[in-house]
């Protein structure tokens, strides 16, 4: 069932991403594609991952909405104008890659940070020892 | 250098330039995301979710993806090769005849492997393993949506009388 309901928020924010967002940028311009991303991924957000309809159980890797709105980008320029899957690799791979580093580099960041660190004092001591091991 | 990076723009359909940008973009977005969504969302609750929607994903989309033009009824300038220009970061191929590749990717990708840097190393195997198929089905599920909104321009309804 996790899987279904995975799939139907994936298909849900897809399809709005799609049918709306270029009908906005269209109609208004920068501030409607900013409206866009406030309306939709503001309510797909608050279905998908703070109601929890894409399965992310705590202390497992976190699976992102970002999935869907990408390869409904990609199915959408292909069903509807007819364009080819290959031409949109190259720009896949440089988005893969770059979202990849801020990967790395943002669980460093976290790891380093003051910010970041449990707030509880005695869990703190721990995570500084092992921080410091590391 | 440049021309040995310049030999390959017309098979992979774009420039070392547009390498660059989309990498520099991809790697914004999702380094933002990761740091801020979650801390958004631990001070405000469910409303900082709504606020980093419109902040976060807002703001970098006029950053990566957006298209010339200003206000209401915004004309493209146009490309010399045919379309409109376009002055996001990330690229879209082979001067925009490829299929919309989204920023979605770089976010999704930027937490996945964040998670997976995140856990002790015995274990980030298994929990690799544990993701995908929940990754399959949300990748899926976009497809789904998006062949159905595509199918949209095929279905050649005449409304209003419009010709």
């Amino acid at each position: 069932m996790k899987f279904v309901s995975t799939a139907i928020g994936g298909a849900i924010i897809g399809a709005l991403a799609f049918g709306i967002w270029p009908e906005m940028w269209k109609s208004y311009g920068i501030m409607g594609g900013w409206l866009a991303s406030a309306v939709l991924v503001g309510i797909c957000w608050y279905m998908n991952h703070w109601l929890g309809i894409i399965s992310n159980e705590p202390g497992r890797i976190w699976v992102d909405q970002g999935w869907a709105v990408c390869s409904a980008g990609i199915a959408w320029g292909m069903v509807r104008f007819g364009e080819q899957f290959f031409q949109a690799l190259p720009t896949l791979i440089c988005c893969l890659i770059g979202g990849g580093l801020a990967g790395i580099a943002a669980a460093h960041v976290k790891k380093r940070n003051p910010r970041f660190q449990p707030r509880d004092a005695a869990t703190e001591v721990e995570k500084i020892e092992e921080v410091s091991h590391v | 250098m440049y021309e040995w990076m310049s030999r390959y723009v017309d098979a992979i359909g774009m420039s070392p330039a547009s390498v660059v940008t989309t990498v520099f973009g991809a790697f914004c977005v999702a380094f933002v995301v990761i740091i801020c969504w979650g801390k958004l969302v631990e001070d405000f609750g469910p409303a900082g979710g709504f606020i980093a929607g419109a902040i976060i994903i807002g703001t970098f989309w006029v950053m990566n993806h957006k298209l010339p033009g200003f206000g209401i009824n915004p004309e493209g300038i146009p490309h010399p090769d045919g379309g409109s220009k376009q002055f996001g970061l990330i690229y879209q191929g082979f001067r925009g005849a490829g299929p919309w590749a989204d920023m979605g990717a770089a976010v999704g990708m930027g937490l996945w492997v964040c998670g997976l840097c995140e856990t002790r190393k015995g274990e980030r195997r298994l929990l690799a393993i544990e993701s995908v198929p929940r990754l399959t089905a949300a990748i899926a599920g976009g497809i789904v949506g998006g062949v159905i909104v595509g199918l949209v321009g095929w279905t050649g309804a005449n409304l209003f009388g419009y010709k």
